[in-house]
């Protein structure tokens, strides 16, 4: 079992339900314009914004960007006190009580994806009591990052377990993918062949962020026709 | 001389430091085992005597992760006959009549970090008493277990239970 996602860049019109469906989702601290200018803004999904050409030729392109859960993540190599690391389902875990905040991790990532928490988060009265349960709020000092919604899948496993089944892939789908109004974020398991992932994943125009660095991200982009 | 003053500051460093973390375990542990309840509910009797299962008032234990505590309603189901003279029923029937529910105290509680289930541990086939002690036997219920991840990981280790860090932890 090797959980992965795809995003069809054909699909995806940059509306940025997915980041705002992952900020909701995992309790991720709201940041002050202030402190974001410094590079503290926390998006555990981001939305790369890449311009190309000039003015009357401008094109855009919208990237989303969640963990890449790499097969050889170079985070968890890094990590002093294996806070972070790969488990056997292939999801890169972040184990906050665990990290000592060195932030070596944030340093070794290629895609940028971890972020540290300065401050305790704070929320404003009316948002605070939307807070999802399911997700810990972090502490001040740990870093953290895209779980491909790990809680959902320890809700979804509790539920097949009891009734004695194996998951099913609509049962395990992370906030972004089920937020996607446009489905293009497609979640599920690369190595079982009924998933749709594993079809798309072997599509033609499937590549992978700075694949030459040999991190093998287990999120798959499916690049835009011209 | 000036060997032995650093020899000196430095063994007063590591101590003070071990004072600091002991002093910290000692709080760690000092909350209440066994806090006073609102109202003197003898699980002796209802557990013990009378042979009740712990799943007859916590229902959830084996639907969901929280185990729970009952409505008023489901004690005055029998207390609106039974022992209606004693004092602690009579502080029930006034929370019952007043629609106050009861403000139970905590006695066993995970950080919000941790996912727990109740259901899945009932399932595996663990008795109540495996973590929560002999609680017919108690009159006032008592902490028995710390719950701390070790204590977590010793139980998971011998029963071949996963260890994943994310099976836990949230």
């Amino acid at each position: 079992m090797k959980w992965g996602m795809v995003i069809d860049l054909q699909k995806c019109t940059g509306c940025g339900e997915c980041v705002a469906a992952c900020k909701r989702e995992n309790n991720v601290a709201i940041v002050e314009p202030k402190e974001s200018a410094m590079g503290r803004t926390m998006l555990w999904m981001d939305m790369l914004t890449i311009y190309e050409g000039e003015y009357p030729r401008l094109r855009v392109r919208q990237i989303p960007r969640p963990c890449m859960h790499c097969d050889h993540p170079p985070c968890a190599k890094v990590c002093p006190v294996r806070a972070t690391y790969i488990n056997e389902e292939g999801i890169v875990a972040q184990i906050y009580p665990q990290c000592i905040g060195c932030r070596y991790c944030m340093a070794a990532c290629p895609y940028t994806v971890k972020s540290f928490n300065w401050y305790k988060p704070e929320w404003s009265p009316g948002i605070r009591n939307t807070a999802n349960p399911d997700v810990s709020v972090r502490p001040v000092g740990v870093v953290e990052k895209c779980t491909f919604c790990v809680h959902r899948r320890q809700k979804a496993k509790e539920q097949a377990k009891s009734e004695a089944r194996e998951l099913r892939e609509d049962e395990y789908q992370p906030a972004c993918a089920e937020g996607c109004p446009t489905g293009a974020i497609v979640f599920g398991d690369l190595e079982n062949s009924r998933h749709r992932v594993n079809h798309l994943a072997h599509s033609p125009r499937a590549t992978r962020l700075l694949e030459d660095l040999g991190t093998e991200p287990k999120v798959v982009y499916l690049k835009e026709g011209d | 001389m000036r060997r032995t003053i650093v020899i000196l500051a430095a063994l007063g460093y590591f101590g003070a430091s071990l004072l600091l973390v002991a002093g910290f375990g000692y709080l760690w542990h000092r909350t209440d085992p066994a806090p006073e309840q609102p109202i003197a509910f003898p699980h002796t009797v209802h557990a013990g005597n009378l042979r009740m299962p712990c799943t007859f008032c916590h229902v959830f234990a084996e639907l969901s992760r929280h185990a729970g505590a009952p409505p008023v309603q489901k004690c005055m189901d029998c207390h609106r006959a039974i022992a209606t003279d004693r004092e602690e029923i009579r502080k029930l029937t006034r929370h019952y009549e007043e629609k106050r529910p009861i403000e139970w105290k905590r006695v066993y509680a995970v950080p919000d970090f941790i996912y727990f289930s109740h259901k899945r541990h009932l399932r595996a086939g663990l008795e109540c008493s495996t973590c929560h002690g002999d609680v017919a036997g108690m009159k006032r219920v008592r902490r028995v277990s710390n719950l701390v991840m070790g204590w977590c990981v010793s139980c998971h280790r011998a029963r071949k239970a996963p260890l994943d860090c994310p099976t836990c932890h949230k």
